[in-house]
C-alpha cells in the first residue's frame, strides 16, 4: 500500500502578486471602514517622518554641538528627539492596532458572506463540492486575506515610503555619498527577493511533505486495527520514514536559505558603510561630508534593514491572499439554483385541514440518466403513504423534490393546489417536515439538537415534544437529561436513539406534511417499539409519506406505492395489492407465508 | 500528572538527545560565541574610522578600516550562517528522530490504547507538538546562547569605553526584559484563545456543511447565519484582545531603543562635547545599543517557546512511555518457528473481558467457553451489544486475554509471535477501513511478497466484487479516496473481505461485514467461502438466515454470555431468543426482497 500521490492541488497553488479586479472587489469590503483607513493612511507620512528625522537630529547634534563643544540649545534638540521617540511609540501602536482590527473586521464580513452563501446553496452543490474545501474557504482562505490587510497592504506602503524617505534624506545630506548607497540599495533588494523566492519554493515543498505526513499519520491512527491485523507495521514504518527523511533534507535546505537571508541584509549594510568610509578617505571638507553626515548615514543604513526584510516577505503574503481572494469570490459568485420565488404565494384554503399533494408528470435526474419517470399521483389530505421498492428506484429522490432539496426536470408538485416553487422557500420547508434515514446530530445539548437553536421554542415545548415522541424515556435516564452534550455526529447515542431525536424534532416543529426515510440500520428492540409508537402519533391528522423499511409501517399505511426503475408500478392498500395479485402480492406471499 | 513526574518524563526524553548531539551542540556554541566577538568588533572598527574621519590625521587610513570592516562583515556572516544552520540542524535532527520514534510507537500500540484517544489529538502530537520541541531545541538554544554571548562580549567593551554611560544606557533594559516577558506570556494565552476560537468557528462551519441537509429541511438557514454571525464576532473579539497586546510589541522595541538613543544623545553628547568621549565612541555606543535591544526582547519570546516546548515534550513523552499489552519479544521476534503454519484448532477457556473507561469497568464477556475444531464454520448470533464483536476482537488479539485463556493449536494466544499469528489469523473488522490507495493496494495490504494482480482479482472474485471492479475505468488501479469515500458501503465491505481472503489464512474471523451487502450477494459469498478453502476455520457474526444455514455450529450470545449453542435446527427448537432473532432476520430479508 502506498499513499496516493499528492500533487500540488488547488490549495497549495500561488497566483499573481496583484490583481486589480480582485483588488477593487476586495475594497468594497473595506469601504465601511473608511474612517479607519483614512487614519491609517494619514499616520503613514507622520511615522515615516519620525523615523527619517532621528538620524538628522543626530547629525545636527554631532556637527553643531558635539564637535564644536557648544551645548547652547542642545537640551532643546534632545527634547525634540525625545518627542519623536514618544510620538513613534504611539503611532506605531496605533498603526498596528488599526491594521489588525481592519483586517479582522474585513475578514469577519467576508466570512459571514461566505457562510450565508453556503447556507443558500442547494443539495446539488454540496454533492459536487468536497466539504473540506468549502470549510477551507471560510477558515484558511479568509485568514490569508486578513494577513494581507494586517501585515501586508498598509505596511507595504509604509515600508516603501520609509525607503524613499531615507533615500531622499540621504540625497539631501550628501548627494555623493547617497549615490553609493543608492547603487547598492536595489542590489540588496534584488538579492533579498531572490533568496526569498528560492526559499518559498523549498518551504512549499516542505509544506507538501508535511501535509503528506500528517495525512499518513491520520490514516495510521484511524486504520490502526487493519495495520495490526494484516501485520503492516514494517511497511508502514518504511513509508513514513521515507517521507520523514525527505522532509528532513528539504528543511535542511531551507535552514541554510533562512540563515543566509538573515545575515544578508545586515552584512550588506555593513559593506555599504565600509564603502562610504573608503569613499570618505578621498573627500575634502569642501565636499560637505561632515562627521555628522557620516554618523547619520550609518544610522540610516541600520534602519533600512527591517523594511527590506519585510518587503520580501510581503510578496508571499500578497500572493497567497490573491489566490485566496480568487477562490473566495469564485464561491461567492456561484449562483444558488434553488431560491425563493420572486413573488411568492400562499394558497387560500381553510386552516386546520391537512394538506393534499399532487405529483404531475414528474421527471427527474441527477445528470446520469433518469431517476424518476413521469410520476403522476394524488395524495389526499391526511393520507398515510408507504413507499417501497428496491434501492435506486427513486424513492428518496421523490421525497427530496417535495421540499425542493432538488427541483424536477419536468412536471410539477402541487401542495394544496399550489406548485411548490411558488411558495416562499422557508414556508415550504417548515410545512414539509423531513426525517432522514440517518439523523444528523450537531455537537451540543439534546435540547439544542431538538430545537435546532430555533428561539421560538421554550424548554417546556421541547420537553413536551420529547414526551410525545417517547424520546423522553431515554433522555431522562441520562445524567444531565436535556442538557447532555452530544458528541459530533451523535456517536454517543444508538442508531435508534438518534432517529428518535430526529422524530422528536417533528413533534416540536409540527409540520403539516411528514416525510420520512426509515432507518435501515439495525435498531435495538426498545427503540424499535418507541419509533413505531411515535410514528403513529405523528401520522395522526397529518399527510405522511414514509419510505418504509419495516413491515409494521407498511401494514399501517393507507396506501402503498411500489416503486421500480423510477416509476410507480403499483399503488393501493395492503389488502388491495394482495388481492390484485401483482408484484407486491407475489413477493409478500413468497416471503412471509414461509415464515408464518 | 504531578510536577515531579512530568519533569522526569521530560528529562528522560530530552537527555538522550543532548547526549547524542553533545559534539554538535558544542560546535554550535563555539561558533555562536565567535560570532558574538565579530559582531561586537564591527561597531568598534566603525568607531576608529569615525575618529579618524573627525581627526586631522591621514584620511588614507580610512581605506584600511573599510577593508577591515568588509572582511569582518564577511567573516561574521559566514560564521553566523554556519552557526544557525548547525544549531537549527540539530533541532531538525531531533524533530526527525522524535517523529520516527513517535510513529513507531503508534504502530506498536494497540486497540485498548486507541479506544481512549482521539485521532485529532494523536495527530496533533505528531505534528505541532514535535514542532514545538524542535523550536525548543533549535531556535530556543540559539536565542539563549546568542543573548548571553551578546551581553557577555558587548557589555565589557561598553564598560571599557565609558562605564557610567553604559550603566545609564542599560538601566532601562531589565525593565524591557520584564515587559517583554510579561507581554509574551500574556500573548501566548491570548493567542491560544484565538486559536481555540478559530477552532470553534472551523468546527462550526464543518458541522454546518455536514448537516446542511437538516438545516435546510427545517428552514433554519437564517438561524444558522445568525449563529455564525455570533461565532465570527467571537473570533473577531479574540483577535482584538490579542491585537491590543501584540501591537505593543514593536512599539516597545522602539521605545527601549529610542530611550537608549536619547540617553546616549543627551548624556553621551555632553561627554563628547566635554572631550571625555570621542565622537567614534558615541557611534560605537549607538551600534552596541542596537545590538542589545533585539536579544533582550527576544529573550522574552524565547521563554514562551521553551515553556511550550517542554509542555509538548511531556505530551509526546506520555505516548512514548505507554506500553502495549503485548511483550516486546512477541511483537518483534522473527524465528524459524514463527513461519510454521497454524491449523486452526481454537479453544476458549473461561474467557471474561471488561472495558475500562474513565475508571469505570463494564463486563462485556463473561465466562465464555468454546471448542472449535479446525475447518469448522462457526456462527455467532446475538442482539446489538451482546459481545460478539468483542469476542472476535479478543480472538484476533486486538484486545488482551485478561481472564481465562484462548489457545490455537494448543499455543497460548498471548504467546504466539506477532508475525506468525497475523500470517495465520485474519479478521475483517466491522468498520472496513480503507486507505487512500488503489483497490489492488487495499486488497493486497496483507500480502507480503509477490503482489500479483491476478491474485488480487481472485480475491475480489471470491468476495463477489470482481464484476463491479471491471466496470470501473481504472479497474484495480482505481483510487478509493480517503477512507474509501468513492466506493459504496457494500463495495467497501467487499474490498475489506477480499483483503482478508487475499492472505489465504487458515483462520478467518468475519465481523458484521455484510450489513451493506444484499442477501443474494451474501449467499454467493458464503458459497465461495465454503468451497474455496476447505480446511479453513471460519468464525462469523451472522445477520442473515443464509449464514445461519451455512454454519456448522452456532453460538447464541446474550449479555456477554453464551446463552445457547448448537446447529440451526437445534437452536430453533430450544431457544426462544434464537427463534425471535431468526424470525426478525427473515422478516427483514423478506422486506428487502420486496424492495
Amino acid at each position: 500500500m502506498k499513499p496516493a500521490v499528492m500533487s500540488e492541488t488547488e490549495e497549495t497553488k500561488y497566483g499573481s502578486f496583484l490583481d486589480i479586479d480582485l483588488f477593487s472587489r476586495f475594497f468594497k469590503y473595506a469601504k465601511p471602514y473608511k474612517g479607519w483607513i483614512t487614519i491609517a493612511i494619514l499616520l503613514l507620512p507622520v511615522s515615516t517622518m519620525a523615523q527619517m528625522a532621528q538620524p538628522l537630529l543626530i547629525k545636527q547634534a554631532v556637527d553643531q554641538h558635539l564637535i564644536p563643544s557648544n551645548l547652547d540649545g542642545f537640551w532643546l534638540l534632545a527634547l525634540f528627539f525625545a518627542g519623536l521617540v514618544v510620538m513613534q511609540f504611539f503611532i506605531s501602536y496605533l498603526q498596528s492596532i488599526i491594521n489588525t482590527m481592519l483586517g479582522q473586521r474585513v475578514v469577519r464580513d467576508i466570512r459571514r458572506d461566505l457562510f450565508s452563501k453556503l447556507t443558500a446553496m442547494d443539495a446539488q452543490f454540496f454533492a459536487t463540492n468536497a466539504s473540506g474545501r468549502l470549510t477551507n474557504r471560510i477558515t484558511n482562505d479568509t485568514e490569508a486575506v486578513s494577513n494581507m490587510v494586517s501585515a501586508g497592504l498598509i505596511n507595504l506602503v509604509a515600508d516603501i515610503l520609509l525607503l524613499f524617505g531615507i533615500a531622499i534624506s540621504m540625497a539631501i545630506l550628501s548627494p555623493k555619498l547617497s549615490l553609493i548607497a543608492m547603487i547598492s540599495l536595489p542590489l540588496i533588494l534584488l538579492g533579498t527577493v531572490l533568496i526569498t523566492k528560492r526559499m518559498r519554493v523549498v518551504q512549499r515543498q516542505s509544506r507538501v511533505i508535511q501535509a503528506k505526513m500528517a495525512g499518513h499519520l491520520t490514516e495510521q491512527v484511524d486504520g490502526h486495527e487493519v495495520l495490526r491485523l494484516f501485520n503492516c507495521q514494517e511497511q508502514n514504518r518504511n513509508e513514513f520514514n521515507q517521507m520523514n527523511q525527505e522532509y528532513f533534507s528539504t528543511v535542511i535546505k531551507s535552514n541554510f536559505l533562512e540563515a543566509f537571508q538573515f545575515s544578508f541584509v545586515e552584512t550588506a549594510s555593513v559593506v555599504v558603510v565600509a564603502m562610504l568610509f573608503w569613499y570618505g578617505a578621498g573627500l575634502t571638507p569642501e565636499d560637505g561630508v561632515t562627521v555628522g553626515v557620516m554618523v547619520a548615514f550609518i544610522d540610516y543604513l541600520r534602519r533600512i534593514f527591517s523594511p527590506i526584510r519585510d518587503l520580501s516577505g510581503k510578496f508571499t503574503t500578497m500572493q497567497a491572499a490573491m489566490t485566496a481572494l480568487e477562490r473566495i469570490f469564485d464561491l461567492l459568485d456561484t449562483p444558488a439554483s434553488i431560491t425563493s420565488p420572486a413573488k411568492p404565494q400562499l394558497p387560500d384554503r381553510p386552516a386546520a385541514s391537512s394538506s393534499h399533494i399532487q405529483f404531475r408528470n414528474l421527471d427527474f435526474d441527477y445528470g446520469k440518466g433518469p431517476v424518476l419517470k413521469n410520476i403522476n399521483c394524488q395524495i389526499n389530505s391526511g393520507e398515510r403513504i408507504a413507499v417501497v421498492g428496491p434501492t435506486g428506484a427513486g424513492k428518496t429522490s421523490l421525497i427530496k423534490l417535495l421540499n425542493r432539496t432538488y427541483d424536477p426536470k419536468h412536471g410539477s408538485i402541487e401542495i394544496n393546489g399550489l406548485s411548490v416553487d411558488r411558495y416562499p422557500l422557508e414556508h415550504l420547508r417548515r410545512m414539509v417536515g423531513m426525517v432522514q434515514q440517518e439523523t444528523f446530530l450537531f455537537a451540543g445539548t439534546i435540547f439544542e439538537n431538538i430545537s435546532l437553536h430555533d428561539k421560538k421554542f421554550s424548554q417546556e415545548q421541547i420537553i413536551q415534544a420529547a414526551k410525545d415522541s417517547g424520546a423522553a424515556t431515554f433522555i431522562e435516564k441520562l445524567p444531565k437529561q436535556y442538557d447532555s452534550i452530544l458528541t459530533e455526529r451523535g456517536s454517543n447515542l444508538s442508531a435508534g436513539e438518534r432517529q428518535l431525536i430526529g422524530i422528536t424534532r417533528m413533534f416540536a416543529f409540527k409540520p403539516e406534511i411528514l416525510v420520512m426515510d426509515e432507518a435501515t440500520s439495525s435498531v435495538d428492540t426498545i427503540s424499535e417499539g418507541l419509533i413505531q409508537n411515535a410514528l403513529l402519533q405523528l401520522q395522526k391528522d397529518r399527510t405522511s409519506i414514509i419510505i418504509a423499511h419495516r413491515l409494521s409501517t407498511i401494514l399501517n399505511a393507507d396506501r402503498i406505492l411500489v416503486f421500480a426503475h423510477g416509476e410507480i408500478v403499483e399503488a393501493g392498500s395492503h389488502s388491495e395489492l394482495i388481492e390484485k395479485g401483482g408484484i407486491y402480492a407475489k413477493l409478500y406471499a413468497l416471503q412471509f407465508n414461509s415464515i408464518q | 500528572m504531578s510536577i515531579k513526574t512530568s519533569w522526569k518524563v521530560r528529562l528522560r526524553h530530552l537527555l538522550p538527545f543532548y547526549r547524542r548531539n553533545a559534539v554538535s551542540f558544542t560546535i554550535g556554541f563555539l561558533l555562536l560565541s565567535a560570532t558574538a566577538f565579530t559582531t561586537a568588533s564591527i561597531p568598534y572598527v566603525m568607531k576608529m574610522a569615525i575618529d579618524t574621519l573627525a581627526g586631522q590625521s591621514d584620511h588614507e587610513q580610512l581605506k584600511n578600516f573599510a577593508l577591515t570592516l568588509i572582511a569582518l562583515a564577511m567573516l561574521n556572516a559566514y560564521m553566523r550562517v554556519k552557526a544557525r544552520t548547525h544549531i537549527f540542524g540539530i533541532g531538525r535532527k531531533v524533530e526527525y528522530e522524535l517523529r520516527k520514534d513517535y510513529h513507531s510507537k503508534l504502530l506498536e500500540l494497540d486497540s485498548p490504547f486507541f479506544d481512549n484517544e482521539r485521532t485529532g489529538d494523536l495527530v496533533a502530537r505528531g505534528n505541532n507538538d514535535i514542532t514545538a520541541v524542535r523550536m525548543f531545541i533549535g531556535p530556543g538554544f540559539l536565542q539563549i546562547t546568542n543573548t548571553i554571548m551578546a551581553y557577555a562580549v558587548t557589555i565589557p567593551i561598553m564598560i571599557g569605553l565609558d562605564h557610567m554611560l553604559t550603566l545609564i544606557i542599560l538601566a532601562p533594559f531589565p525593565l524591557a526584559l520584564v515587559a517583554a516577558r510579561y507581554l509574551t506570556k500574556a500573548l501566548y494565552h491570548l493567542s491560544r484563545k484565538v486559536a481555540d476560537q478559530f477552532g470553534e468557528m472551523s468546527s462550526f462551519v464543518q458541522e454546518s456543511v455536514a448537516g446542511v441537509a437538516v438545516i435546510r429541511s427545517h428552514a433554519q438557514d437564517s438561524n444558522w447565519r445568525d449563529r455564525f454571525g455570533v461565532e465570527s464576532q467571537k473570533l473577531y473579539k479574540a483577535h482584538r484582545s490579542h491585537a491590543k497586546l501584540q501591537g505593543l510589541f514593536s512599539p516597545l522595541v522602539i521605545l527601549s531603543g529610542g530611550t537608549g538613543s536619547l540617553t546616549l544623545l543627551y548624556y553621551g553628547g555632553q561627554e563628547v562635547a566635554s572631550g571625555a568621549l570621542t565622537i567614534g565612541d558615541f557611534v560605537a555606543f549607538s551600534g552596541y545599543l542596537a545590538a542589545l535591544v533585539w536579544p533582550t526582547v527576544g529573550l522574552g519570546w524565547i521563554f514562551t517557546v521553551m515553556q511550550r516546548g517542554l509542555a509538548a515534550l511531556e505530551r509526546v513523552g506520555r505516548i512514548l512511555d505507554t506500553a502495549p499489552f503485548l511483550e516486546e519479544s512477541i511483537l518483534k521476534t522473527e524465528q524459524p518457528t514463527t513461519r510454521k503454519k497454524l491449523l486452526g484448532d481454537i479453544k476458549i477457556n473461561q474467557l471474561s473481558f471488561c472495558f475500562k473507561k474513565d475508571g469505570e469497568e463494564k463486563t462485556v464477556l463473561n465466562n465464555i467457553n468454546m471448542d472449535i475444531p479446525k475447518g469448522s464454520f462457526i456462527g455467532l448470533v446475538g442482539r446489538v451489544g451482546s459481545g460478539k464483536s468483542v469476542l472476535l476482537n479478543c480472538l484476533a488479539r486486538l484486545y488482551p486475554t485478561e481472564k481465562g485463556s484462548i489457545s490455537i493449536d494448543g499455543l497460548e494466544l498471548m504467546e504466539i509471535p506477532e508475525t506468525q499469528l497475523r500470517a495465520n489469523l485474519i479478521m475483517a473488522p466491522q468498520e472496513s477501513f480503507l486507505f487512500s490507495a488503489t483497490i489492488a493496494q487495499n486488497i493486497q495490504i496483507g500480502v507480503k511478497s509477490d503482489q500479483r494482480p491476478e491474485d488480487a482479482w481472485q480475491a475480489a472474485e471470491q468476495a463477489v466484487f470482481s464484476d463491479e471492479i471491471k466496470t470501473f475505468p481504472e479497474q484495480l488501479d482505481t483510487i478509493v479516496g480517503e477512507r474509501g469515500i468513492t466506493l459504496s458501503g457494500g463495495q467497501r465491505q467487499r474490498t475489506a473481505l477480499a483483503r482478508a481472503l487475499a492472505v489465504d489464512p487458515p483462520i478467518l474471523l468475519l465481523d458484521d461485514i455484510f450489513s451493506s451487502v444484499d442477501a443474494t450477494t451474501e449467499a454467493k459469498i458464503l458459497t465461495n467461502l465454503r468451497d474455496v478453502a476447505k480446511g479453513r476455520t471460519i468464525i462469523m457474526v451472522c445477520h442473515r438466515v443464509a449464514a445461519l444455514y451455512s454454519a456448522d455450529h452456532i453460538y447464541l450470545l446474550d449479555q456477554g454470555e453464551i446463552k445457547n449453542q448448537g446447529s440451526h435446527k437445534q437452536l430453533l427448537e430450544t431457544s426462544d431468543l434464537y427463534q425471535n432473532l431468526y424470525s426478525n432476520m427473515a422478516k427483514e430479508e423478506a422486506l428487502e426482497a420486496l424492495k
